[in-house]
């Protein structure tokens, strides 16, 4: 019965998808002029153009891509760990408002912020190099990972801090030795979000980075497209198809980390 | 005493790489952008015209501009829908596929592809084929007997069709709530099992308490992505809010005003106000969860 | 009114700003040091610009042409789809880092003029070091924004309607004509329609297109803009909303969701690629690109009416940084792009066709595709007819155009009278280009 209720939603939900890898088979004109699911003249073709296209090709963009999600998990997890212990766990004068504060970062449109950044990250030197895209993370400043680990870590139940107190741990000790093991699931799903999101970011690395040389997989994707002029949809379809094998397999890796994350009874002795 | 102190070192000590982000990096273009909201600011005029205009753009907002009362309209609309249902969606579907098997693994990305996608270039193209008078929202329909019409191009349709996006793509709230289904100690349901409960008693007493403070966390995230929704907006509609501004988002309306019509002051203004409204959601958010929400360290 | 209110708040003003404008102030002290343009110290120039991968190839070839003749000058070239060019522009510009050379409309060319970003090449056309003596007048005078030269048309384009040939042929109906009016337009869209068993519609409704609007007010002796205010009146207005609406009821143009598909400008949804529609309200080079896209072959005529209203466009421009440090060798660079017969050739028709009528000429006779042979045959036939240019579209006028779309659909769907929509079409659009 569960099963059969599984099939038939994601039978709605992955629809779209497949007539996403269907449409990637159709030449250019077929795209245009029908909306059928199966192609009526597959052609393997797209593939090949869109993967060597550009001068550069595709491997480079997705290698970018892939650096700049990966080092984006790392910074997440590590920083936003941190301070989430700290938000969590530690009671220090003003942290009612620094939380505040993190949550209101959270809470304004990102687009009137691209112009004064720019100007801030001029000064830094930093324009045309991936440096943007990076050390920010390093500084915790996805309040949204923040956020959710603050959330994860409330839920551990106190008692283990204080048996690891009793015991003399200091704070450094309980975050090493009974929240860090613990965070577990946050960390997993904060890797995730961190790649899958960095992966399809687009304004960000579009403003950052100059050089073909260096661009991303959602920049090179919309280089297929002049939409005055000269518009690939095939070759762009028959990429972004391929642009989501690397993050649906990083989901499904990581996915599996999900696991039940805390077995008190083994930890209290 | 002591050991408050201490305690307060080591609260600092965690502190720093964000207090550090906070003041190097975040907070400089969100106080510019404040500064900026009082001004003329249009993004391309040297700095010497750039003049301070008090509270205008403020006024104007609420004054002189019908498509902002447009855009505030769409977006409340929006946002009161899509949330519930996305939610809805999410813990349901959490919930069917929270044992982990390898199946169960499979399933969760299949139903996770749809948020892979994001704001993909693709997804605008997909989207609007799904939607369209002969597309498959209309086949599906159309095995009722319902004749379909073009969606997206329907200024009275067009924001359902977001809706539904918004909802397809379920998979950050779902991967949460599985995440914290798993920090659910086994122990309570072993010990309930035990004394013979059934397994509604157990979703209620045990599972949803447990559950509480990552639904608190999905819930305040996901009402700021509800009334933010600008991606979806703006992919669907190619940037323009239409039709008839059926689809104009408040972000989007603001995007416009900043990079399109180069009254980046008046964006400014916008993002502030929404800055404030939201806030003061949140905290309502907030203050009720004292009533619902159980944590582990409140026991 | 506010200007008034300037000198007292300036000193809170500088205080409160010093600190966001300090970069951008420094980036201005260095106008005055110019590299030599006949110094040969090694130097490299930005370039930007918008498009696909067969643009980019051609961009860069004709760079390569250029290094080729001064080995010391090379390029650093960004380029990208058309989604977030100007976000792009606008922040590096509002960075105070535009880069030396960079791509533009005619749609946002007077909000880069108007506001100082680029240069006033002014000078360079007096001392020669900007040739645009081969340009018909009308055109680069179309670059033209306040008595500045903020930019050098890359190219000629006319708007035209681009129709389907196949279609006239297999219904027998005769094929739309270069100077047919605009009632006949409307008839011919309802034989269409008829003929082909109500399939096809006859003619996209362009109501909401500022092309064509411009275009009819023009037939009738006014113009879209006048100054910093609209050059229509509420009447003007309510008739054009009016004839689209007896298009539309006569089954000669689509019905609104139709419509809407492709008031976004996107060729790919355009109503001849589509088939929904036997013609398009486009731009004329843009036949190639649309052609590839569709199985039957299409033409293309002037806009309906006078074609006498229609004038020497430019395609695109580019344009120079007015914060450049190389100021004289982004001129020579540019003047050596809209000149060169090799570039012509490389670019063919897609930047528009070449501005320099020698280089037209030499690209033409060198032709071998056909479309593009029909997209240059077109020009050369209309050019002779061209009226006077009117002034590029003010500062303002990428809202003006948005804010059409959004009133001429509110008459599409129903949502509005034609009265209403003028009136408000009106209010707005003159705010927004007031300023």
């Amino acid at each position: 019965m569960r099963k059969v209720l599984i099939i038939a939603l994601l039978a709605i939900v992955v629809y779209p998808i497949v007539w996403m890898l269907g449409t990637s088979f159709k030449p250019n004109d077929e795209i245009v002029a029908s909306i059928n699911l199966w192609p009526q003249d597959p052609t393997l073709g797209n593939y090949p153009e869109g993967w060597s296209s550009m001068d550069v090709g595709f491997g480079t963009f997705f290698a970018n891509s892939a650096l700049i999600a990966g080092l984006t998990v790392v910074a997440n997890c590590v920083s936003c760990l941190l301070a989430a212990y700290a938000f969590a766990r530690l009671r220090f004068r003003a942290r009612k408002l620094w939380f505040a504060l993190m949550i209101g970062t959270l809470l304004l449109p990102g687009h009137v912020l691209i112009v004064p950044q720019y100007i801030l990250f001029k000064q830094f030197d930093w324009i045309n190099t991936p440096l943007p895209l990076i050390i920010p993370k390093l500084l915790a400043t996805e309040a949204f990972f923040i956020f959710l680990m603050v959330q994860f870590m409330r839920g551990i139940p106190k008692e283990l801090d204080e048996a690891a107190v009793i015991d003399g741990c200091g704070p450094f000790q309980v975050f090493l030795q009974v929240i860090l093991p613990l965070s577990k699931p946050a960390l997993v799903t904060t890797a995730i979000f961190s790649f899958i999101w960095t992966w399809n970011d687009f304004l960000t690395q579009l403003i950052y980075l100059n050089d073909l040389e260096n661009i991303t997989v959602p920049v090179a994707l919309r280089n297929f497209l002049d939409s005055t002029g000269q518009t690939s949809l095939g070759p762009m379809f028959a990429m972004s198809v391929l642009s989501l094998v690397p993050v649906f397999l990083f989901f499904v890796v990581f996915q599996r980390m999900l696991v039940q994350g805390i077995n008190t009874t083994g930890l209290k002795g | 005493m002591a050991v408050r102190r201490r305690e307060g070192i080591a609260g600092y000590t965690f502190l720093s790489p964000w207090l550090l982000g906070l003041f190097g990096i975040t907070a400089i273009p969100m106080i510019g952008s404040l500064i900026l909201s009082f001004t003329n600011y249009d993004l391309l005029s040297p700095w010497s015209e750039l003049e301070w205009v008090g509270v205008r753009n403020y006024a104007r907002m609420f004054a002189d501009d019908p498509h902002y009362v447009e855009a505030v309209i769409v977006t409340v609309v929006f946002a009161l829908v899509a949330v519930p249902l996305k939610l809805g969606a999410a813990l349901g579907v959490a919930l069917l596929l929270n044992r982990n098997s390898r199946a169960n693994g499979l399933f969760r990305g299949l139903f996770y592809l749809p948020s892979l996608l994001g704001g993909s270039v693709a997804l605008a193209l997909v989207w609007r084929a799904m939607w369209s008078k002969d597309g498959a929202v209309n086949g599906f329909l159309g095995l009722f007997g319902i004749e379909g019409m073009n969606w997206i191009n329907e200024p009275d349709w067009a924001l359902s069709t977001l809706v539904v996006l918004a909802v397809w793509q379920f998979g950050a709230p779902m991967v949460i709530f599985l995440a914290g289904l798993k920090q659910i100690p086994a122990e309570l349901y072993e010990a309930a099992s035990v004394d013979g409960a059934s397994r509604a008693r157990l979703f209620w007493h045990i599972t949803l308490p447990g559950l509480s403070p990552v639904i608190f966390f999905n819930l305040v995230l996901e009402t700021i992505n509800g009334f933010q929704g600008f991606t979806s907006a703006y992919v669907v509609s190619g940037g323009t809010g239409g039709p008839v501004d059926s689809t104009l988002m408040y972000t989007l309306y603001l995007y416009q005003a900043g990079f399109t019509d180069y009254e980046m002051g008046y964006a400014s203004a916008m993002a502030w106000v929404f800055l404030i409204a939201i806030a003061v959601i949140t905290a309502i958010v907030f203050s009720t969860g004292k009533f619902w929400v159980h944590y582990g360290d409140q026991s | 009114m506010h200007r008034a209110a300037t000198s007292h708040v300036t000193t809170r003003r500088s205080l409160l700003l010093a600190a966001l404008a300090a970069p951008v102030l420094a980036a201005c002290g260095t106008e005055g040091s110019q590299a030599e343009p006949e110094s040969t110290a090694p130097v490299e120039l930005s370039v930007f610009w918008w498009g696909a991968e067969a643009r980019a190839k051609a961009t860069e070839e004709a760079l390569k042409l250029y290094t080729a003749k001064y080995p010391f000058v090379t390029f650093k070239t960004t380029w990208q789809g058309n989604q977030g060019y100007y976000d792009k522009l606008a922040t590096m510009a509002a960075g105070g880092n535009a880069p030396d050379i960079f791509q533009i409309d005619d749609g946002a060319l007077s909000e880069y003029g108007e506001r100082g970003v680029t240069l006033d090449l002014t000078p360079y056309k007096a001392n020669g070091k900007l040739d645009v003596s081969k340009f018909p007048e009308s055109l680069w005078k179309y670059g033209e924004v306040d008595g500045k030269l903020a930019g050098v048309p890359t190219g000629e384009n006319t708007p035209g309607m681009i129709y389907n040939k196949q279609l006239c042929a297999d219904l027998g109906v005769p094929e739309p004509t270069t100077g047919m009016s605009w009632d006949a337009l409307i008839s011919w869209g309802e034989q269409i329609y008829t003929k082909s068993g109500g399939k096809v519609f006859g003619t996209m409704d362009p109501s909401a297109d500022y092309k064509a609007l411009w275009m009819w007010l023009r037939q009738q002796g006014k113009e879209l803009y006048k100054g910093k205010a609209i050059g229509a009146s509420k009447e003007d207005l309510v008739a054009w909303f009016k004839l689209w609406q007896g298009a539309r009821d006569r089954k000669a143009a689509p019905s609104a969701d139709i419509i809407h598909e492709a008031n976004g400008g996107d060729v790919t949804k355009q109503l001849v690629v589509t088939g929904k529609a036997a013609t398009s309200f486009l731009w004329a080079n843009q036949i190639t690109e649309v052609q590839k896209l569709s199985k039957q072959a299409l033409g293309v005529v002037a806009y309906p009416g006078n074609p006498s209203a229609q004038w020497a466009r430019a395609a695109l421009y580019f344009s120079i940084a007015r914060s450049s440090t190389k100021r004289d060798r982004a001129v020579d660079v540019v003047n050596f792009l809209v000149n060169s017969p090799e570039v012509g050739k490389l670019w063919g028709a897609d930047r528009g066709l070449s501005a320099n009528l020698d280089v037209r000429k030499a690209v033409a006779d060198g032709l071998t595709d056909a479309t593009q042979k029909t997209a240059f045959a077109f020009e050369t036939d209309l050019a002779p007819k061209f009226g006077q240019a009117p002034p590029v579209p003010p500062k303002g006028h990428v809202k003006a155009r948005a804010l059409l779309i959004t009133h001429a659909e509110s008459v599409q769907y129903g949502k509005a009278t034609p009265e209403a929509a003028a009136e408000a079409y009106l209010k707005e659009a003159n705010a927004a280009i007031a300023s």
